[in-house]
């Protein structure tokens, strides 16, 4: 039976080529635009770690001054970084199961063998945590043991700065100069670079190729070479600092710390271990705000930073307004399709077939169309994806952002089945119910 | 005209669903239209703000030092003399930040020592006597910086003060609104005097403030701080390129114990800045063009289905008597029908989903004149799709009547 129905859906849209197209086309227009605004509020809004949201804590403290909020148009925050005093006060809690604390710096690699020019890299300066805390890949070796602040010299390379250097070779215990430090090769990661990049939205949530992470050093090398760090800094009492020192016990903000805590009560024990921190630095004049400590999730963390641009959104929902409008289009066609060809289905009703025959019959008419729509609209949507990817690349943002990844496809697919299933139950079924007693007597 | 509406509301009454279903798409594609380009043209005037700067001639080579043997303060020197000396070159600075990249150092300052008085967050630009010429910017009132003000190279130079300011139009009304800024006297966080000593037409400095763009200021000071620096270069118009290949060239050689970092020349900051404008500009509109063209065919089909289904009566219609424009008429006043529905539903969804965008994204409240010109605009279009399909129903002879199906 199902045979003969789609043999004679085939030639009911044979005989209105231009009607079929017009279907099939505007579905697929109307699914196109949805993958592709799909994939990129997606790749934006992603969590790249979310098998580990659960676990996966910023820590923020509200250490800005007592005039203003760090952020006025967001006064309830409290700043995303915490300063050089804090960070390394709370790092020395040991109820976090891994607990890091990070900056950028920038420096130059040398000393490679066969490197004629000193290469100029963005580094991450972190603690050992970092590799195992966030699921770091590693192609050789790992990150570096021993506490932090003893500060062996030891240096973690990304593939793509071990590829250029090494030619792509293990190079694990040979050694590099970093800012004319002899460092220990200890790991190579694999290809690594999470978008967005969660553990650092301050410094860009979407990096450009020249402030990816290209190598990975101890955080203690920041203060041991007394560099100034690269990455953002903000300090809410203007003026001068007077020496390296008196930067380290300023009130300027430059860490980004991240804490593991795998359950409820550790999680508890580590916000009385900030707010009691708290307490005793306000007793000695320090925090002048009010108690604003806060433990934030990685998905919550992207969200009020914003990284999920509003654009995004509005494009979402005006891409699924444009597919309501197609559907809507295409429900109209098919009634007015199928009440042309009401003659016939008299005819078949007169011979005998029941209303649910008709419906069953329309509704496959109805289901090869959409399917022809959604292929079609996964062609388009490729299409415009690459369009889209042009545009990125041309502006040199957003890297390898919008790319079609197997997910965004199942449920492209799914929505248009769904949709144009739905669109088509209603055609079909009110054709079921045309008497037929009025189309035989016409003939 | 003599048209009578009462046959045509009741046909069209009889058979409303492909009606219905027309005058649904025109309600949602009005609503998006109308706040797509509500959204559009303020992305528009948002990449039109002119940086300020002549950024079309403008390239930046960044420079590092890479040991502490590297003598920046006369590398520095040595190639501002050799930029300033290349034909073609028009100016040539060195800075702590480059304009436009949204990258660099803004600070308080204020009208009165001890951090009191009205205060503004600056942009700051640390140039020397070139920085004017070389970013192309003019001065309004005042003079430029004098060689002997320029505060020489000092690792700490930051945390120096510096005693004469250059700043923008803007930012001396911010300051010193209704008064002459020129002459006066204003206050880093640190309680140190600086003199404004010329003011300079508006321009966009290194950070992005928000609104307004331009509260940027001149300081006189050698970079290098941080043991790295930017030298800006202008160029004649057309020169840009090769210029910027011979100087990263040479400059690569010509000091020892550094890198280049990075050349670019300033256009490419300034498509970066406008990039997230101008994407959702390109993408909204074609989505809105899209919606358009499918609600068009929706309302092609409809009529041309209508017109198919109604031969027998134009027939008999033409046979009692009508004109030509008469058929045309009536299904365009049908059509119009249709779109008036659809529109009048439109307005207020249009207006619902301005509402809800304003509240929920913070954006400016939706203006009547866009709606009230993007309800036209669809009913011209919507008017237009039905045309071809009445034409055509114009053309229908009368002899149809006469003929059964």
């Amino acid at each position: 039976m199902l045979q003969y129905y789609i043999r004679l859906a085939l030639k009911s849209l044979r005989r209105t080529p231009g009607l079929t197209a017009l279907m099939v086309g505007a579905i697929a227009l109307g699914i196109a635009a949805c993958i592709v605004t799909l994939t990129v509020y997606h790749a934006m809004s992603g969590n790249p770690i979310w098998w580990k949201n659960k676990v996966l804590y910023a820590v923020t403290m509200d250490s800005w001054g007592a005039d203003s909020p760090h952020d006025p148009q967001h006064p309830t925050l409290a700043p995303p970084q915490l300063t050089y005093m804090d960070a390394t006060a709370l790092m020395r809690s040991d109820i976090p199961k891994r607990k890091v604390i990070m900056t950028q710096e920038l420096g130059t690699l040398t000393g490679a063998p066969g490197q004629s020019m000193p290469m100029h890299v963005m580094a991450r300066a972190t603690t050992q945590d970092f590799f195992s805390m966030f699921d770091v890949p590693f192609q050789y070796g790992g990150g570096w043991h021993g506490a932090d602040l003893a500060a062996l010299p030891e240096i973690v390379l990304s593939q793509e700065v071990n590829d250029s250097l090494f030619g792509g070779s293990d190079s694990v215990g040979r050694t590099i100069l970093w800012n004319n430090i002899r460092f220990r090769v200890v790991g190579v990661l694999r290809h690594w670079a999470p978008l967005p990049r969660f553990y650092d939205v301050v410094d860009g949530a979407f990096a450009t190729p020249e402030d990816t992470d290209q190598v990975f050093v101890p955080f203690s090398w920041v203060t041991t070479l007394r560099a100034m760090p690269d990455g953002n800094t903000d300090c809410h009492i203007h003026g001068p600092v007077a020496n390296y020192q008196a930067f380290l016990t300023s009130e300027c903000i430059w860490i980004e710390m991240w804490v593991e805590l795998p359950n409820a009560a550790r999680r508890e024990r580590f916000q009385a271990y900030m707010d009691a921190y708290w307490a005793a630095q306000r007793r000695e004049g320090r925090f002048p705000r009010p108690l604003n400590n806060h433990l934030t999730n990685v998905s919550q963390w992207l969200m009020i930073n914003g990284v999920v641009s509003s654009d995004s959104r509005i494009l979402l929902r005006v891409a699924f307004a444009f597919l309501v409008v197609c559907l809507i289009n295409t429900v109209g066609i098919l009634l007015t399709k199928f009440l042309r060809a009401a003659p016939t289905v008299g005819v078949r009703r007169a011979l005998g077939a029941s209303r649910r025959q008709i419906f069953t019959q329309h509704l496959v008419e109805v289901a090869m169309v959409s399917m022809a729509g959604a292929l079609l609209g996964l062609a388009l949507g490729a299409a415009g994806l690459s369009g889209v990817q042009a545009i990125y690349a041309q502006d040199n943002a957003y890297g390898m952002l919008a790319h079609f990844d197997p997910l965004g496809v199942a449920w492209a697919l799914a929505l248009a089945a769904l949709s144009t299933l739905a669109a088509g139950l209603y055609p079909a079924w009110s054709i079921g119910r045309l008497p037929p007693a009025g189309y035989l007597k016409s003939r | 005209m003599a048209l009578n509406v009462r046959p045509l509301l009741s046909s069209l009454l009889r058979s409303r669903t492909g009606a219905i279903l027309v005058a649904m798409q025109i309600t949602i594609a009005l609503a998006v239209m109308v706040n797509a380009i509500w959204i559009v043209s303020q992305r528009i005037a948002a990449i039109e703000q002119p940086a300020g700067i002549d950024d079309r001639n403008m390239f930046v080579v960044a420079i590092a030092g890479l040991s502490s043997q590297f003598d920046l303060s006369s590398a520095l020197t040595q190639d501002l003399a050799y930029l300033r000396g290349v034909p073609g070159v028009i100016g040539a600075t060195a800075t702590e930040s480059v304009p436009l990249t949204g990258d660099g150092q803004d600070t308080e300052i204020f009208l009165q020592p001890g951090q009191r008085g009205r205060s503004a967050t600056v942009g700051e630009l640390q140039t020397d006597t070139e920085g004017l010429k070389t970013l192309g910017v003019s001065l309004l009132a005042g003079r430029n910086f004098r060689p002997e003000e320029i505060q020489p190279f000092s690792k700490h130079s930051l945390e120096q003060s510096v005693a004469e300011i250059i700043v923008t139009r803007t930012l001396a009304n911010v300051l010193f609104p209704g008064t002459d800024a020129l002459g006066k006297v204003v206050y880093d966080g640190a309680g140190r005097p600086m003199t404004i000593i010329g003011i300079t037409h508006d321009f966009m400095g290194p950070v992005d403030l928000g609104n307004p763009k331009y509260q940027t200021a001149l300081f006189p000071r050698i970079p290098g701080a941080f043991g790295a620096y930017f030298l800006l270069v202008r160029t004649t118009p057309g020169r840009l390129d090769a210029i910027m290949r011979t100087a990263q060239r040479h400059l690569a050689g010509a000091s020892p114990n550094r890198v280049i970092f990075f050349a670019h020349p300033l256009s490419f900051y300034h498509q970066r800045m406008i990039a997230e404008n101008r994407n959702m500009a390109v993408f909204l509109s074609t989505i809105t063009a899209m919606i358009l063209a499918v609600t068009c065919l929706g309302i092609f089909g409809l009529a041309t289905y209508n017109v198919s289904t109604r031969t027998k009566q134009i027939g008999t219609r033409r046979a009692v008597g009508a004109r030509k424009r008469d058929i045309i008429a009536y299904f365009m006043v049908e059509n119009a029908f249709i779109l008036s529905a659809g529109v009048l539903a439109g307005c207020a969804l249009a207006l619902a989903v301005g509402y809800w965008l304003s509240v929920r994204y913070g954006l400016p409240r939706l203006d009547l004149y866009y709606l009230t010109a993007g309800v036209l605009f669809l009913w011209l279009i919507g008017e237009l799709a039905a045309w071809q399909p009445a034409r055509r129903a114009a053309s229908v002879p009368p002899s149809v009547a006469t003929r059964t199906v």
